[in-house]
């Protein structure tokens, strides 16, 4: 089994692809993977790394030109096929790279962000759309002497958006993102239904109208590629639809 | 790198190229602690700045699955009692075999039921009760069902929230900063220097106060639940300018870490109703902790499951099962569906239907930077607060639940020091801080110049496994001797190493060598303090001296770097209400 691992910096007038050879250990990761290549063959491979236990969102990368967390992917299921996900096609995962997806890992950087070096990409894109929808909780009452209360019949809605660990994979897999550079993307608009849906917060639409414009939630064109990589299952598809079809109706009256 | 970089006055100095920052408050560390601080700091009017190696929603605390105790009494104790703060002090001093200081317990236990309020009114969706409030689960060593959670993502929930909270207020974030020296000036801390990752280049940071706010040193361990970040760069930091490291011998190995890969399965998995099963199928916990059963303390659990191994009872592969498939998949679903998806992603286990394998492994360390209950180390303008420092609220063994707690209460209450003492002094001179950045560059160049043919990163591995094979659950004065050897002959071959990768930007390598040369520092601190500490108190425990003995060591243990060489003395235990008596569960 080998990895094929983009390699870029500042000065090259086009990226390569190193192959190395892995050594098969018993449930070896992408992650475990990069650190064989870095240990045994190149230590100047630049990636991103911290809990290896998929909650940290910090290795997002194309792994066989689908998203994925480095640490979450096992090598062995990977060139058995056991993790196909079937996504819309976009052109940064239709560029011709020859490999031989039986016996090889591809490796890549998430698309649609700029690469700083090999398989580290500039977040600051993703993060700025993240913070142009104002994620910050606003209660709609003073806090009272205890907790607020909650009914918990909300919190599992809520969790479906709270859970995303904001790791850029959709980002990278959103066909929308590819064409559109200023489209907000699939975890900031989640990012916002969330807070629009905390009952906690007033409830009118006026979280909504924050992205009520065409690089927000009018740009999707419901691919579904987001919801199909996300390590954590957050459907940014079901906020999207729920807060247009709110508006909508906000709209008609 | 950082977009952040727009916020502070920076000062250039054209003739050397040196960057110099200033803000009021340096905080180094970006997790729930540094995050915190960084709120109250800004709150009180003042300018501080957060430095991390990893953008702080990558920092470890998000790892933390099971919750934050607080003695919010919104679920019944088992006869109908409720809560209070006491009992949640009395278990706590119980919890850490009567090390910790009581002063310090009372003072976090006080403060924990407004600290989860306060997480409420920043946004946290906490799992709630029927009822609507702030839902609490039993857990190890606990009295009553204190532990308030957010399913098995607590730390994620309550990280998120803190992290909108620091953007909201524009606090100015140097992410990817790998922080070098920590800098003095006539005794008193003056800021750190610091390599931005993405570039090479080293900064200085100019500050009245600096706190310290880095979290764990788990990695110094093969066998850990920690980030692989986590490699204790502020005790290090702290050690080399002079200011002591307390009961460092003191860490804690989880029971329920998956085996193959000891990313920890929550405590909140036993407190659901969890069983630990031996390969004889037996449930085994009933002659260990006859009344707490799997829900006895960390310490006691991962003994006894150590024990079962080493005696047979095991897998042979070195692991006991742990059963939640009586729970039900929809329990399962709801409390506990992140290390769910964990057993199956790292271990091709669903907990609905087979129980899971696990084995002990590293997750926290109790002791850390030596601090008074102000979070004020014994240098002026140098705090700590968190995981990497040693208030000490957790003593011998942390109980589950509190860790989260203290980052949190202190992250405030150190913060609110600083605020304090920074208003009484004057900004200090740049002067220390441009020598100190050469020093830091002719340091680097000196490592990247060296010829040393082996792979540093075998010295990692050995170390790493040298101290979970030899400083382990169970430890003995001999082999503890044969790896404080190892450990000193591995720092010796390291300072002849060097990365292959001589490139200054992005250089990952250099970066992981730097941690590794203070990982080797901490690792034999543990060593000294575990070999000098003649006693089984909590989580250190000697086959060879195995009670607990309160006259010669009931007092912390305190080591300190002097002209080279390590020290250690002694400090007293503070104790109070809780007397300290045979620890039985």
């Amino acid at each position: 089994m080998k990895l094929k691992v983009y390699r870029y910096h500042d000065g090259m007038t086009e990226p390569r692809y190193d192959t190395f050879e892995l050594e098969p250990t018993s449930g070896l990761t992408v992650l475990g993977a990069l650190f064989q290549f870095q240990q045994k063959f190149d230590d100047s491979i630049a990636f991103h790394y911290s809990c290896r236990g998929a909650v940290c969102g910090t290795c997002a990368m194309l792994i066989n030109k689908v998203p994925r967390l480095a640490c979450r992917t096992q090598v062995a299921a990977i060139l058995n096929d056991e993790l196909h996900i079937p996504l819309s096609p976009y052109p940064a995962i239709e560029e011709k790279v020859e490999w031989n997806p039986k016996d090889e890992v591809l490796v890549e950087p998430l698309p649609h962000l700029p690469v700083i070096r090999d398989l580290i990409v500039d977040m600051e894109k993703f993060f700025d759309f993240y913070k142009y929808v104002d994620p910050v909780f606003k209660p709609s009452d003073p806090a009272p002497e205890k907790e607020r209360l909650m009914d918990p019949s909300f919190v599992p809605e809520l969790e479906l958006y709270t859970n995303c660990i904001l790791c850029a994979a959709c980002f990278g897999s959103c066909p929308v993102n590819g064409s559109d550079p200023q489209y907000l993307g699939p975890a900031a608009l989640a990012k916002l239904y969330r807070f629009h849906i905390d009952p906690r917060e007033s409830n009118d639409n006026s979280r909504l109208k924050r992205a009520d414009e065409p690089r927000g939630w009018w740009d999707c064109d419901f691919h579904g590629n987001c919801r199909r990589v996300c390590p954590k299952e957050v459907p940014p598809l079901i906020a999207i639809a729920k807060a247009r079809e709110q508006l909508n109706l906000e709209k008609e009256k | 790198m950082s977009k952040s970089l727009k916020h502070d006055e920076e000062v250039v100095n054209a003739s050397s190229q040196v960057s110099i920052h200033y803000h009021d408050v340096i905080i180094i560390g970006g997790g729930l602690t540094g995050l915190r601080a960084a709120l109250q700091v800004s709150d009180a009017g003042l300018d501080g700045a957060v430095i991390s190696k990893v953008h702080p929603l990558r920092s470890h605390s998000v790892a933390a699955q099971g919750g934050m105790n607080a003695s919010l009494g919104n679920v019944p104790g088992e006869d109908g009692t409720t809560d209070s703060w006491e009992m949640h002090a009395y278990d706590t001093v119980k919890g850490s075999d009567y090390l910790a200081d009581q002063d310090a317990v009372e003072l976090m236990c006080r403060e924990a039921t407004a600290t989860v309020y306060e997480l409420e009114y920043m946004g946290t969706v906490w799992s709630r009760l029927e009822n609507g409030k702030i839902a609490q689960r039993p857990f190890g060593g606990a009295g009553f069902p204190r532990t308030c959670y957010a399913a098995d993502r607590t730390g994620h929930n309550a990280l998120q929230s803190l992290y909108e909270q620091v953007l909201n207020r524009d606090i100015p974030i140097y992410d990817e900063f790998f922080v070098t020296s920590l800098v003095k000036d006539n005794g008193r801390c003056v800021g750190c220097t610091a390599i931005e990752i993405m570039t090479g280049n080293v900064h200085g940071f100019l500050s009245k106060a600096v706190l310290m706010a880095t979290g764990g040193f788990g990695r110094i361990f093969n066998r850990s639940t920690n980030a692989l970040i986590n490699t204790g760069d502020g005790h290090a930091l702290a050690l080399d300018v002079g200011v002591p490291l307390k009961d460092m011998e003191f860490v804690q190995f989880h029971p329920t870490t998956l085996y193959g890969t000891n990313i920890l399965m929550s405590e909140g998995a036993r407190g659901e109703g969890g069983i630990l099963l031996n390969s004889n199928g037996e449930r085994f916990m009933e002659h260990y902790a006859p009344n707490s059963l799997d829900l006895a303390p960390r310490d006691v659990v991962a003994r006894s499951i150590e024990k079962e191994i080493k005696e047979g009872r095991g897998h042979e592969e070195g692991y006991v099962n742990l059963d939640l498939t009586h729970l039900g998949a929809d329990r399962i679903m709801e409390r506990l569906p992140g290390i769910r998806q964990i057993a199956m992603d790292f271990a091709g286990v669903d907990p609905i239907k087979d129980p899971v394998p696990v084995q002990p492994g590293q997750h926290y360390s109790m002791g850390g930077i030596d601090v008074d209950i102000h979070g004020a180390t014994s240098l002026q303008g140098l705090y700590a607060a968190g995981e990497c420092a040693c208030i000490s609220v957790h003593g011998a063994n942390r109980l589950g639940g509190n860790s989260l707690l203290e980052t949190v209460v202190f992250g405030r209450l150190v913060a609110d020091k600083i605020i304090e003492d920074n208003l009484n002094s004057s900004k200090p001179d740049m002067k220390p801080i441009k020598i100190d950045v050469n020093v830091v560059e002719s340091k680097i160049e000196e490592i990247l110049k060296r010829k040393g043919a082996e792979n540093f990163f075998n010295i990692k591995e050995n170390m790493s496994k040298s101290m979970f094979n030899k400083f382990g659950i169970y430890r003995e004065a001999q082999t503890m001797q044969e790896g404080l050897k190892e450990i000193k002959k591995l720092q010796k071959t390291l300072s002849h190493l060097s990365p292959n990768n001589k490139n200054r930007v992005v250089n990952q390598t250099l970066i992981q060598f730097l941690e590794l040369e203070g990982m080797l520092k901490i690792a034999e601190v543990v060593a000294n303090g575990a070999i000098a500490r003649r006693e089984s108190r909590g989580s250190h425990t000697r086959t060879d001296h195995q009670d607990r003995d309160d006259e010669k060591f009931l007092k912390h243990t305190i080591t300190f770097l002097k002209d080279g060489n390590m020290d250690i003395t002694y400090k007293p235990v503070k104790l109070g209400m809780f007397k300290p008596k045979e620890r039985v569960y």
